[in-house]
């Protein structure tokens, strides 16, 4: 017999206390999974916004509550496009609405011929004319989901917009909306001689990171936008989304430890006799935390991997729902597992601690006394 | 002279703030191999006698040695229980989820023991118990006499020197009563083990090389069975 087999007989013996056990902390993982996926999926969208036609970085209006709500003004993205060391500029008027059944359609109010210096990949038909007021790009996502191809009509607030081309992009909000000229959104968004972000791409040999300094420097009111963490600088919602997570994880955890707390005092309480045995044959106080703890630890990572699979499943149907799957892609890493394995493992060893130092603390001689 | 199996010298023992006196002042020597039977009335102190032996609980004052080593100098009191000495219960007290051969394995975890070790050792103690054919079978399944003889399997899991009993026969019909005491009985001549055995049974005291007469905490009287019996009150 391995003490394996003996942790998992205890287990056994009530089943469906340790069943309910293990639905309960898999709840519990099961959200932290969700939603970290779910979070990680908002956070690579941002990252992919920030690199949108390769740029090397983006620059935005600093302190902005939401990148949405950004506004950097054409004197100041003549100032960027002006810098030393500026290959190109890409400003950019992002402007959500709904458009079929999507609530959150990105239309990206550009430049024709910005947009010529880096463009996405056209798939069918051709980029915007110069020119043009009312020619759109309809990313591939959302050319599929309104299906709606070159030489159609896609209706933007009551706008109509004849589509020229269909693109793929690198991003799923950019594959999810649609490129259409700058003035035309521009009137769209009420916003007159303004744009929310300007992507640069720095000259060959050029540090990128010196010249984004450089500019925050020259134009104080700007601040750039190179890493995840810079994207909070411009968009509050990123650390809501962090702090809120963090909240309901902490929560969830909380609320294991409590349930495997209640369970393993049960199962000690109910074993006292037992342990008391175990002492009587030699068993030292060392082995039986081990057993306490191995019991614990088998319920939460038992329900870690069950929570790890219904945490995947519920972001997967989070992401399928109409209003959300032109810009969620829920995000599976390394790291969320490894979140998910660490949660399960404290949980275990938080629930099995006053158990197991009430095991070891019993008498022999009293412990076997117990009815 | 050499040292006795068991040394127990002025021992006392209280309880519930002192209000119960278990044992007062309480003498016994054992020699190595002997069997010795303790008996009493109810309450006079032979299964606290028997606790403390087994180091499963500590005496206010007095003396316990077991094999030539002070108790209350020992730091090791788990390895003392699992290497020196084997317990056996009046209610077997086998765990109810595993089966013998596993019951018998529980006490080789301190053994330093590897698995096919343990494995291999429990199947060797019981066939010498009588119950080869049972060893996968878990206490609920085994009749009274069967338990407690899965029991005596694994007190000598780990080859103790003496082996403590707790009324072996207290919950058994005279027959299976019968077969444990040959057990103990033939396990003390192949074996050499020193056996102290707490009980009431009359039987046990007739196979005993000497029985000890506790009452109200102290022994009272000692008895060579079948020969002469003397006083030592």
């Amino acid at each position: 017999m391995r003490f394996s087999t003996l942790v998992l007989k205890n287990l056994a013996r009530q089943r469906v206390r340790t069943l309910l056990t293990v639905v309960g902390i898999a709840v519990g993982i099961t959200t932290v999974v969700a939603l970290g996926a779910i979070t990680g999926g908002l956070k690579a969208m941002a990252g992919d916004m920030m690199r949108v036609g390769g740029a090397d970085f983006m620059v935005a209006q600093e302190g902005s509550a939401d990148l949405s709500f950004s506004v950097v003004s054409e004197a100041e993205e003549q100032a960027v496009r002006e810098t030393p060391g500026v290959e190109r500029t890409l400003g950019v008027l992002m402007h959500y609405s709904r458009v079929g059944s999507s609530p959150f359609f990105a239309t990206f109010g550009v430049r024709p011929n910005e947009l010529r210096g880096t463009p996405p990949t056209i798939l069918a038909g051709r980029l915007l004319a110069d020119g043009a007021t009312h020619e759109a790009l309809l990313g591939a996502d959302a050319s599929a989901r309104l299906a709606v191809g070159v030489g159609g009509t896609v209706t933007i607030e009551e706008t109509d917009f004849r589509v020229v081309g269909v693109y793929r992009a690198g991003s799923i909000v950019e594959n999810g909306g649609a490129y259409a000229p700058l003035v035309t959104v521009q009137g769209l968004a009420r916003k007159q001689a303004a744009v929310t972000a300007v992507y640069v791409t720095a000259e060959p040999g050029v540090d990128a990171l010196a010249l984004a300094a450089r500019i925050e420097e020259e134009i104080p009111q700007l601040t750039s936008v190179s890493t995840l963490s810079d994207y909070g600088d411009v968009d509050q919602g990123l650390r809501f989304l962090d702090a809120g997570n963090v909240a309901i994880s902490v929560l969830a955890v909380l609320l294991g430890a409590i349930g495997v707390m209640n369970t393993m005092i049960m199962s000690v309480f109910e074993r006292t006799r037992e342990i008391g045995i175990l002492r009587a044959v030699g068993w030292s106080g060392r082995r039986i935390v081990r057993m306490v703890i191995g019991e614990s630890l088998l319920l939460c990572l038992v329900a870690a991997f069950i929570g790890l699979g219904l945490g995947w499943l519920a972001a997967q149907g989070v992401a399928r729902i109409p209003s959300v799957e032109s810009f969620l892609r829920p995000e599976f890493t390394p790291e969320l597992v490894t979140r998910a394995l660490v949660i399960a493992v404290g949980v275990a060893l938080a629930g099995a601690a006053y158990p197991a130092v009430r095991a070891v603390r019993l008498l022999p001689v009293e412990a076997l006394r117990h009815e | 002279m050499s040292e006795p199996a068991i040394a127990v010298e002025g021992v006392e023992k209280s309880f519930d703030g002192g209000r119960i006196r278990a044992l007062r002042g309480m003498d016994l020597e054992v020699a190595a191999g002997e069997f010795v039977a303790l008996t009493g009335p109810s309450g006079c102190g032979k299964s606290t006698l028997l606790h403390l032996i087994a180091a499963l609980d500590q005496p206010d004052t007095g003396s316990i040695r077991v094999g030539g080593h002070e108790l209350a100098e020992r730091g090791d009191l788990n390895h003392y229980r699992a290497r020196h000495i084997g317990l056996v219960f009046q209610l077997h007290n086998l765990l109810p989820t595993l089966s013998a051969d596993e019951n018998v394995q529980v006490p080789m975890f301190e053994g330093g023991r590897s698995g096919p070790e343990r494995r291999a050792r429990a199947s060797e103690l019981l066939a010498l118990v009588g119950l080869s054919e049972r060893q996968h079978n878990r206490p609920a399944e085994l009749s009274g006499g069967e338990r407690q003889r899965v029991a005596i399997a694994r007190a000598l899991a780990n080859d103790p020197p003496v082996l403590l009993a707790d009324e072996p026969t207290g919950s058994l019909d005279s027959k299976a009563g019968a077969q444990v005491l040959d057990l103990l009985e033939r396990l003390r001549v192949e074996r050499g083990l020193t056996l102290l055995v707490v009980s009431h049974d009359d039987r046990v005291a007739s196979r005993a090389d000497r029985v000890v007469g506790m009452l109200d905490g102290r022994a009272v009287s000692e008895a060579l069975p079948r020969r002469t019996a003397r006083s030592v009150a």
